[in-house]
């Protein structure tokens, strides 16, 4: 047998070296090509040796008049057609084809032994390139190289897609080993325990006892109940963050991605199970538990009837020191400090609100401080009404402040300031006057509480001035306007709402009202105006 | 129209209500001296403290400090950072003038802040503490990662890019949804962005233990780094991944830039500056305290790139922005998601900005006097992140002030000139981030939605914005 072979061999070995020009005819559709068992290759086939260079020569048929390279000659042919060339097609020989086993021209290698010769041409290729060959493809997930460009494609196309990763930390690209590894790994000895509970918890879903379990659980260095939750509003951050996601990871796992799931179908049952978690995230640093509680919170609000009592058998099945912090931290939280039952969810999308809700929010809560937006608001609006004559008042101001500057220690000249305001406040009096006469009808009241506003603004005004200078009053400063001042000292006091006043509120009431109106009679188109 | 006055003060101010405000009277009653102080009610000195403090504040802008250091006399008798919401605004606001005032000695300025210790630990517990106490960070959150969730659908290898890697619940949050994910999860890889190498230690530690509790094949990938001279090739962006990058509040410092060397370059700036006289200054000064006002002046004056207008001319020049951007870009993410103060704190003058944050402040004092009670935790988040940040805004200028937080409109701008085309969020999101701000407890906090981002307010007054973006071709 081998006789023959090698006979054969030696007849071929003239051609190593040189180009054979025997490819291999594509396999005909027609009859199937029978294929030797692995590692025998047919006795009687016709052994070929080719070079290395043959084996990795890509393009071994060229055109010779544009030097094309193809790797079939029958491209070749069909290419040498659009040249006008002469072209002939092989046919494939009708006679008995003598089949070709391939070696490897590597000494060394297994394969260069004809009994271990390889029976296809692109094998002994792909063959040769991957053992003998440089690595010239990279995978760019994971740096691994590849010679022949197939296996490169092959692998880029699983790379990172699927990966298994025992407990123990190995990580596996192929499902059986992965298998195989787990069925041995020491480390799944202890988590199998612990995974049979959390899936009869995640089965179960309202299983108090073995949420029981999951949350009793022993943890290394987690607190539960009682410090976790009864601490007060803020309890030690960095002892939390672990807490908190150790703690509710394991329930949450279910519920977050159903909660989360985008078919909202499940959005009802889902959040039963969150209001567990209602009160567990106050003070929690998990954020996925604080979304928990707010969905849960809504549902509850809204359209849960049986809400309460739910509630009540979800926190049966907790920790004793839970719930009773559940009231704790209701009274505490940053979370709802009134569970309104009204359905927040209007709110959800707005629109920009109109100017008036500042003073709406303000009449809304009469006995608290006001807060710092609302005096901000007012602040602007008690501005806005002085100013509402034309420039020329913000004008005389302008000249205030820039003279004012100047003047930091010279008194006379801050008197001589004072005087040329107060003429451009006569004027501007004047001109604000007719302003308000013929604007509309509310400008009775507008009119004179503008003008005294402007007088008092300017009295006191010097008057402030002369504090921040540091010096006493000039009594000429105030005979500018004799008339008024008797007068004003009442609206002054209406004004402001202070000293004469029996209660706030009423003032309030009133006064942001006023405000309001004239800041939107007035004030605003006033400054869109100046704008 | 507003006059045209040299005067930094005024030309600006007399436009406002507000500042109108302090030029005017309070009763005659509040103009009395010291003693009488003690009595006034609440309301009574809220009021006044807003009149001094912007009585002051033009002081400062003008450049006469015997009368700011007046003002700033009669403020500390009323401000504290204890008492009530503005109390605490003007503690901070006037902590902030005086730092201003100060630099114009910048001998003395250093050495008073040379011992100043900066505990990180300290920052990385304010951070949190922003996180806990507010709402906005986790409706960031919930928005950026649903986002990100529906933008990823049917991929298998996602990349996200996480400019300012502090809290893990957000992707805690992700790596759990994602893990749900009908087709199964995939293959996920955050790289982390942060200048504390510590602060990404924990990080990688909690989302590499979520992620294998949850069997999901996952890396983290740290970079420590500022944003500043990000190198993005340590980002290790690879083709073939679906690429989300997540920006929470970070993208403004790159605005900061030597505005006066811009202005200077830029074709807008104004020539004529002899033209401006003010004597009572030069007698006060050191000649540092000349080029200070100066500088103020070029603010006021000029209507330069950067001012408060809303002009669409009027985008701030900044290299560094837009080189960042452009980079970001050029990484051809599938999802950017940009979370930032929707505020205007970046005018070019003083009081522009000083107006503006004493509204936006406000609110955000006022939200936590109505929902958290008044703690030491409370006074730390006031002091070290909103005392720093108005520091910032109202003492500091050029590449120092790193606050420059813009509107909402500005970033679409600017990111649509960049190749960014806007996503809008989906209205799943949005409910999910309506919910969270519900259980909050407060119905002081709303949420709206514009030109398809995400604007959450207090009270009516906008706080922060949340956009999502697309590469565009």
């Amino acid at each position: 047998m081998m006789s023959g072979d090698s006979f054969s061999v030696a007849s071929s070995i003239g051609g190593f070296g040189q180009e054979v020009q025997n490819t291999n005819p594509n396999p005909n559709p027609a009859a199937k090509k029978k294929r030797n068992l692995p590692g025998t290759p047919d006795p009687d086939a016709e052994v070929i040796a080719l070079s290395p260079k043959t084996l990795m020569a890509t393009n071994r048929f060229v055109c010779e008049i544009c030097n094309k390279g193809f790797q079939r000659d029958q491209n070749l042919q069909l290419h040498r057609r659009g040249h006008n060339l002469p072209w002939k097609l092989r046919q494939r020989t009708n006679k008995e084809v003598r089949k070709k086993v391939y070696i490897c021209p590597e000494k060394t290698c297994v394969h260069h032994d004809p009994s271990r010769a390889l029976g296809d041409l692109t094998g002994i290729k792909k063959h040769f390139s991957r053992k003998h060959g440089e690595k010239k493809w990279k995978c760019e997930k994971c740096s691994k190289k590849y010679a022949v460009q197939s296996d490169w494609k092959a692998h880029s196309k699983t790379c990172g897609t699927r990966e298994y990763k025992c407990d123990c930390g190995t990580l596996f690209s192929r499902k059986d080993s992965f298998i195989t590894h787990r069925a041995f790994c020491d480390a799944l000895a202890d988590e199998s325990a612990r995974l049979t509970s959390l899936a009869a918890a995640n089965n179960l879903n309202f299983g108090n006892d073995s949420m029981n379990e999951t949350v009793i659980n022993p943890q290394p260095g987690l607190p539960l109940g009682a410090s976790q939750f009864g601490s007060g509003f803020r309890p030690e951050l960095s002892g939390m963050a672990i807490n908190g996601n150790s703690l509710g990871v394991d329930q949450q796992k279910p519920r977050l991605s159903l909660w989360l799931n985008q078919a909202n179908s499940q959005l009802n049952p889902t959040d039963m199970m969150a209001n567990s978690h209602l009160y567990e995230s106050s003070g929690s640093t998990a954020f996925p538990e604080m979304v928990q509680a707010v969905s849960g919170n809504l549902f509850g609000s809204s359209s849960m009837p049986n809400f309460g009592n739910f509630n009540n058998q979800q926190f049966q099945g907790f920790d004793k020191s839970v719930s009773t912090s559940k009231n704790a931290s209701l009274s505490l939280s940053a979370l709802p400090h009134e569970m309104k039952e009204e359905g927040n969810k209007g709110n959800v999308v707005e629109t920009l609100s109109s100017l008036y809700s500042d003073t709406q929010k303000k009449q809304s809560k009469p006995s608290m401080p006001m807060s710092a937006t609302a005096l901000l608001q007012k602040a602007a609006q008690m501005g806005s009404t002085t100013s509402n004559p034309s420039s020329i008042f913000g004008n005389s101001f302008g000249v205030m402040s820039s003279s004012s500057s100047n003047t930091t220690t010279s008194f006379n000249t801050l008197n001589q300031n004072r005087n040329e305001l107060h003429q451009a406040l006569q004027n501007s009096k004047q001109q604000a006057a007719e302003n308000f006469t013929a604007s509309g009808s509310v400008d009775g009241m507008l009119g004179s509480s503008n003008l005294s506003s402007l007088t008092t603004s300017t009295n006191s005004f010097d008057q402030l001035m002369m504090q921040t200078s540091g010096k006493q009053s000039d009594p000429v400063a105030l005979k500018n306007h004799p008339g008024s001042n008797a007068i004003e000292n009442s609206l002054t006091r209406d004004f402001l709402g202070m000293g004469g006043r029996e209660s706030q509120r009423p003032f309030l009431a009133q006064e942001l009202a006023k405000f309001a109106s004239m800041s939107s009679a007035m004030g605003l188109s006033q400054f869109t105006g100046n704008h | 129209m507003a006059p045209m006055f040299q005067d930094e003060g005024s030309s600006s101010v007399t436009s406002s209500p507000l500042q109108l405000f302090s030029m005017m009277s309070l009763s005659p009653n509040l103009g009395s001296p010291y003693p009488f102080v003690r009595e006034l009610k609440s309301e009574e000195r809220g009021l006044y403290l807003i009149h001094l403090l912007l009585t002051c504040a033009n002081h400062v802008a003008a450049g006469s400090l015997e009368n700011a250091n007046i003002a700033l006399e009669q403020i500390s008798q009323l401000a504290s950072p204890d008492g009530d919401t503005m109390q605490r605004i003007a503690a901070y606001f006037t902590e902030a003038l005086a730092d201003r005032i100060l630099k114009a000695w910048p001998g003395l300025h250093k050495a008073l802040n040379s011992t100043k210790l900066t505990l990180v630990s300290e920052e990385i517990l304010v951070q949190k503490l922003f996180f806990e106490l507010f709402p906005f960070m986790k409706v960031a959150f919930v928005l950026t990662n649903q986002a990100i969730v529906e933008a990823m659908e049917g991929e298998k290898m996602v990349h996200i890019i996480d400019l300012n890697a502090a809290e893990p619940a957000q992707w805690i949050a992700l790596i759990q949804v994602l893990s749900a994910r009908p087709e199964g999860p995939p293959h996920l890889r955050i790289t982390g962005v942060h200048q504390q190498r510590e602060v990404l230690e924990q990080m990688a530690f909690k989302l590499t233990e979520e992620a294998e509790k949850l069997d999901i094949p996952f890396q983290f990938n740290p970079v420590v780094s500022k944003l500043d001279n990000l190198d993005f090739e340590k980002l290790r962006v690879k083709t073939g991944e679906a690429l989300a990058i997540s920006s929470v509040l970070q993208l403004h410092s790159l605005l900061a830039s030597d505005d006066e060397l811009l202005r200077k370059k830029s074709p807008l700036a104004p020539k004529n500056l002899n033209g401006i006289h003010l004597p009572g200054v030069l007698q006060i000064n050191q000649s540092t305290l000349g080029e200070l006002l100066e500088k103020d002046l070029v603010n006021g004056h000029s209507r330069s790139p950067d001012s408060a207008t809303s002009s669409p001319l009027s985008l701030s020049a900044s290299a560094k922005m837009d080189g960042f951007v452009n980079a970001l870009w050029g990484l051809t993410p599938k999802l950017m998601v940009i979370t930032e103060q929707d505020s205007n704190h970046n005018g070019s003058t003083l009081m522009e900005r000083l107006l503006e944050a004493l509204y936006s402040y406000a609110a955000l004092f006022d939200c936590l006097e109505s929902t958290v009670p008044r703690t030491l935790e409370r006074l730390k988040l006031e002091k070290m992140l909103f005392g720093e940040e108005i520091k910032n805004i109202i003492a500091c200028e050029g590449a120092e002030r790193k606050e420059r937080h813009e509107k909402l409109e500005k970033w679409v701008q600017r990111l649509d000139l960049a190749g960014f085309g806007n996503l809008p969020l989906s209205y799943f999101g949005m409910l999910q981030a309506g919910r969270l701000l519900q259980g909050y407890g407060s119905d002081g906090y709303k949420i709206k939605e514009e030109n398809g981002c995400v604007v959450i307010c207090w009270q009516d007054r906008a706080l922060f914005s949340v956009s999502a973006w697309r590469c565009r071709k």
